[in-house]
């Protein structure tokens, strides 16, 4: 722990000190600039990415998964990262043989991360859509999701257009069934949270009639907590889950997909949604929510 | 209500990743608190200085510190550097960075109005002794200024460990995060974990905020 | 920068300014009553409510909002104790602002030399008429820096908002940039309008204060 702390100490010191250098130099507007026209055409350029060869280079791969998001990407009693998203990464890190370092992301940074190259691969349960792709670049699939909506048994919400006026649904930031519902019901009033931990606590809590999120968990949430119902098992359009990497990241992307068929031949996601999500699911949803390539 | 979920705590290594968790925040104070005294003292005698440029300049600095939330800092840092600068920015230096860049503002300001408070006399007695200028900063003025900064700048050490609890929006894993995590990952088994695992996080803040700021207390008014 | 989103976008601004100004104000009031109520427990130190009003302080002054906020927000209702986000809001802040209020009302108090209790009293004042009319006016005008201090520090704190669902500025920045990723124009909306918020607060105080360092050299 000394070291650490000398070295942050340290590190700290030096950016500080940049930072002091910068008031006195450049005055402090510099601080208010940073909204000014220059931002505009550095907006256009991302921060950059690392390539493979980076990657394999330094040793570590940045990986961002869930981390309460409970069974595809979380952490367990032990403080190891666990999941149907990070049984892959374990094998992404494997078969590039690097070490992974977690970062821990919320819905609604997982572009950001990307785009400021602060991973080098998102793997938390991302829905592919055109607007994402605009932003980063998508590998190929390895799950299928839909939207759905669980509410509480004693008032089941079996359409959208069933919710009274006042009737609050919750979503999480960033998601899709967020997107989603404000461009196909903008009459309902979303609670929204940041945090997958969070929006379920408020849900069991009562603080909404019903949570709009990915059918895969809102199916998983009902089946491990009694007293819910899935009433909208699916919602909007089929979509796929898949990696994502920064915009322009050709030779990440392209071994990706090569990985992705690769454990296709070997029915890689049928065994990692027996080890992850046969717990949660039972047998019934294999075929449906599993791809392969 | 029969089981308030304080038991996940003991399952698996729970209990031990939350005061790491708290260990993140604490470190992340410090670290800020000593570059922030450090710094805030350069700063603090700048802003003593009769320089008209100066002046604004650090009026603006204070300004900003005093308006912006360290949290729409932290964003700005974390997540607007990379964008305009490209630069990258580690959550824990972004998270650093923030606390030291308001730290050292508010220390500034603490150490100009105490080296403001000591009477004019004793710069006129130092110099009337043959001091030079730096001289008299540095034996009769920066003593003073410290002794009286102490107490204040515990209290900062307080205020910085509570604002950690931010950081959990950047990314960083503290123990608010890992809080979230346990009663995730333990959703099924007890239901009611949020209560008891949010209690213990309240518990350990407190644990840890309330005897630095007795401490902070009981030095203002020894040395008052 | 975009100008077409910040145009798009500014609407959604200023309802967040709204909310949260309104949360805050609440708040804020909240914890103007509880400071005076606390100041004036101390202040005559009457039992019991003196020993209450100490924890309750230390409590709320050695926490964050955040662990406030998640306590009440997510931990009550599992027993049994449900509230709404707004209330919660307005609750949280409350009673975070009430402990640093009450510190600024006594400081305040204290300031009044106890020769002008005396003097009133000897008036033939009540002991409840020397403080509503002789000493409460004298403290809040000498604590009134003090408390824009608190108030600019307080609205600062609604920031923390997002984890309990309210959309204020900071989580509607937050919230845009997850689903257009917009990061520059969203950030550059989010210092706006916080300026706007806060900077005439700060201003207000700045004057005040000087009125009231000429006020102190008066005399």
């Amino acid at each position: 722990m000394k070291n650490t702390f000398v070295k942050r100490l340290t590190s700290g010191l030096l950016v500080t000190g940049l930072l002091a250098a910068s008031l006195t130099g450049c005055g402090g507007a510099s601080d208010k600039a940073a909204g000014d026209d220059t931002t505009a055409q550095a907006a256009g350029s991302n921060a950059g990415y690392r390539t493979l060869d980076e990657i394999k280079e330094s040793g570590t791969i940045n990986i961002g998964v869930f981390s309460d998001k409970s069974p595809f990407g979380y952490v367990d009693e032990n403080g190891e990262y666990a999941g149907y998203d990070v049984y892959f990464a374990e094998r992404i890190g494997e078969d590039l043989g690097v070490d992974i370092n977690y970062v821990s992301t919320e819905a609604a940074n997982r572009i950001e991360y990307l785009q400021t190259g602060k991973v080098d691969i998102i793997l938390a349960n991302f829905t592919v859509t055109e607007e994402r792709a605009q932003e980063v670049d998508f590998a190929l699939p390895y799950m299928n999701v839909a939207l759905g909506v669980v509410s509480p048994d004693d008032a089941v919400v079996e359409s959208l257009d069933d919710l009274g006026a006042d009737d609050e649904v919750i979503v999480i930031s960033g998601t899709t069934a967020e997107t989603y519902l404000t461009k196909n019901y903008p009459d309902i009033k979303l609670q929204k949270y940041d945090a997958y931990a969070e929006a379920k606590t408020a849900f069991e809590n009562g603080n909404g009639v019903a949570w709009a999120n990915d059918n895969t968990e809102v199916i998983a949430f009902a089946i491990e907590n009694e007293g819910y119902t899935v009433g909208i098992p699916s919602l909007g359009d089929q979509d796929t889950i898949a990696p994502a990497v920064t915009k322009g990241n050709e030779t990440l992307l392209t071994w990706l997909n090569d990985e992705i068929k690769t454990l296709g031949g070997e029915q890689f996601f049928h065994a990692d949604y027996e080890e992850t999500l046969l717990d949660t699911y039972g047998a019934d949803y294999e075929d449906e929510l599993v791809v392969e390539q | 209500m029969d089981n308030l979920g304080i038991d996940v705590l003991f399952k698996g290594t729970n209990f031990i990743r939350l005061l790491q968790g708290l260990w993140v925040s604490v470190e992340i104070s410090i670290v800020s608190v000593v570059i922030s005294i450090i710094l805030g003292l350069v700063v603090g005698a700048l802003m003593t200085l009769e320089k008209m440029w100066l002046k604004v300049i650090l009026k603006i600095y204070l300004e900003i510190v005093r308006i912006m939330p360290q949290m729409v800092l932290l964003f700005i840092v974390y997540f607007g550097t990379t964008r305009v600068f490209g630069w990258d920015v580690s959550a824990e230096s972004a998270a650093i960075f923030v606390f030291s860049f308001w730290g050292i503002a508010e220390m500034g300001d603490l150490v100009r109005g105490s080296i403001k408070s000591i009477p004019k006399i004793q710069f006129e007695s130092a110099f009337a002794l043959g001091m030079d200028k730096k001289q008299t900063y540095f034996y009769i003025i920066l003593p003073q200024t410290i002794r009286r900064l102490i107490p204040l700048s515990i209290n900062l050490i307080t205020r910085m460990i509570k604002t950690t609890s931010l950081v959990m929006m950047i990314g960083i894993v503290e123990v608010l995060k890992v809080a979230q995590q346990i009663i995730e990952a333990n959703r099924k088994t007890s239901p009611n974990a949020a209560f008891g695992v949010f209690a213990v996080v309240f518990l350990l803040y407190f644990i840890v905020c309330w005897p630095i700021s007795r401490l902070a207390v009981y030095l203002e008014k020894r040395w008052a | 920068m975009d100008i077409d989103i910040l145009k798009e976008y500014i609407p959604l601004y200023k309802e967040a300014l709204i909310l949260t100004l309104k949360i805050g104000w609440q708040g804020i009031f909240l914890s103007l009553i509880l400071g005076l109520i606390g100041a004036a427990i101390l202040h005559f130190k009457v039992p019991v409510l003196k020993t209450i009003t100490g924890i309750y302080i230390e409590i709320f002054r050695n926490t964050p909002l955040l662990v406030q906020l998640f306590f009440i927000y997510f931990a009550l209702p599992k027993v049994g104790i449900q509230i709404t986000a707004e209330t919660c809001g307005v609750l949280g802040l409350g009673l975070l602002g009430g402990a640093y209020m009450i510190e600024t009302f006594r400081s305040g108090l204290e300031s009044i030399p106890t020769i002008q209790t005396e003097s009133a009293l000897s008036l033939g004042m009540t002991n409840g008429q020397t403080f509503y009319h002789v000493i409460l006016p004298q403290a809040v005008s000498v604590s009134v820096p003090g408390l824009l201090a608190n108030v600019i520090f307080l609205l600062k704190e609604t920031s923390v908002f997002s984890t309990i669902s309210l959309m204020d500025l900071m989580f509607t920045a937050k919230d845009l940039i997850g689903m257009y990723a917009k990061t520059i124009e969203c950030l550059f909306l989010l210092v706006v309008f916080y300026l706007i918020m806060l900077l005439p607060v700060s201003l207000l105080g700045a004057i005040i204060e000087r009125r009231a360092r000429y006020g102190q050299f008066g005399d």
